[in-house]
């Protein structure tokens, strides 16, 4: 198993190393493939458009795990508690995104930390917000 | 044009279970491969073994068979709705081999008011456990209604 991050070496107001990447159409596909999801919205362009969407975009579930990912990239496998996500506005695919989070408040007795997550388009707009319960060791 | 719900009729529903399906069993492959599609390198999702866990959003992609309760009033149209969000509570994790039992409850109905008007928000708790009666995943669906 790999590595938990230590509690004693978190503190409140902690920002997480944030992520930036090209979130493409080829790796929404193969969520959608993988996730049970494959359906015109989220595989292609011209039947998004069919449903009056601007293209294809980014399942929900998806910036759920991607979210989910993150934080286990911080924190190490394993250490996700809760993840309470609220979708926002449509996450287009083929542009960038950047994950990022805060810790928000740290729990003792139980080792647990407090963390407000979110995914913003290159612009800053935040698609998806979150917030998650995160064990540390 | 808003749909006009009666939330005191819906209330009287919420809580029941309406839907309950079995999944699986669930294969190494499909764990490598949803999470490789979230960029997930490292082994313990991604490396076929007796080490290999699911994505800890792996759950989400299981349903029931019905999407609403049967007896939810018509005017809530599963075709106009949006996903709106979804909570997550992690158990144990799933496990090649693993059956998913999912059961599908009215969790919550409720309201709210906005710019654009009047909107519904309908929850549906999902509770996910194993083949040993371990819960793997409760999770919350919200869907906004306009």
């Amino acid at each position: 198993m790999s590595p938990r991050l230590r509690f004693d070496d978190v503190q409140e107001g902690d920002d997480l190393p944030q992520q930036e990447f090209v979130l493409s159409k080829t790796q929404v596909r193969e969520y959608a493939r993988a996730g049970g999801l494959w359906t015109p919205r989220f595989t292609d362009d011209e039947g998004a458009r069919q449903e009056g969407l601007p293209g294809m975009i980014t399942p929900g579930n998806m910036s759920l795990g991607l979210l989910a990912t993150f934080l286990e990239s911080w924190a190490g496998v394993g250490s996700l508690r809760r993840l309470g996500t609220t979708f926002r506005g449509l996450v287009l695919p083929d542009r960038t995104v950047r994950l990022r989070g805060t810790v928000t408040q740290k729990e003792g007795a139980r080792r647990t930390v407090e963390v407000d997550v979110w995914l913003e388009s290159d612009e800053g707009e935040r698609g998806v917000i979150g917030t998650a319960t995160v064990a540390l060791s | 044009m808003p749909v006009a719900l009666d939330l005191e009729i819906v209330r009287q529903i919420v809580g029941q279970e309406f839907d309950h399906a079995t999944h699986g069993p669930v294969t190494a492959e499909e764990l490598i491969a949803f999470a490789r599609a979230l960029g997930e390198t490292r082994p313990e999702y991604t490396e076929p073994g007796p080490d290999l866990i699911g994505h800890p959003t792996y759950c989400v992609r299981y349903k029931g068979r019905k999407f609403y309760p049967e007896n939810l009033p018509k005017v809530v149209n599963v075709r106009t709705g949006f996903d709106a969000g979804k909570d997550l509570e992690l158990g144990v994790p799933v496990r090649p081999g693993d059956m998913i039992d999912v059961r599908a409850t009215l969790h919550d109905v409720y309201e709210k008011t906005g710019r654009s008007g009047s909107m519904y928000f309908v929850v549906i708790r999902f509770t996910m456990t194993n083949q040993r009666g371990e819960i793997l995943a409760v999770i919350d669906n919200r869907f906004m209604h306009r």
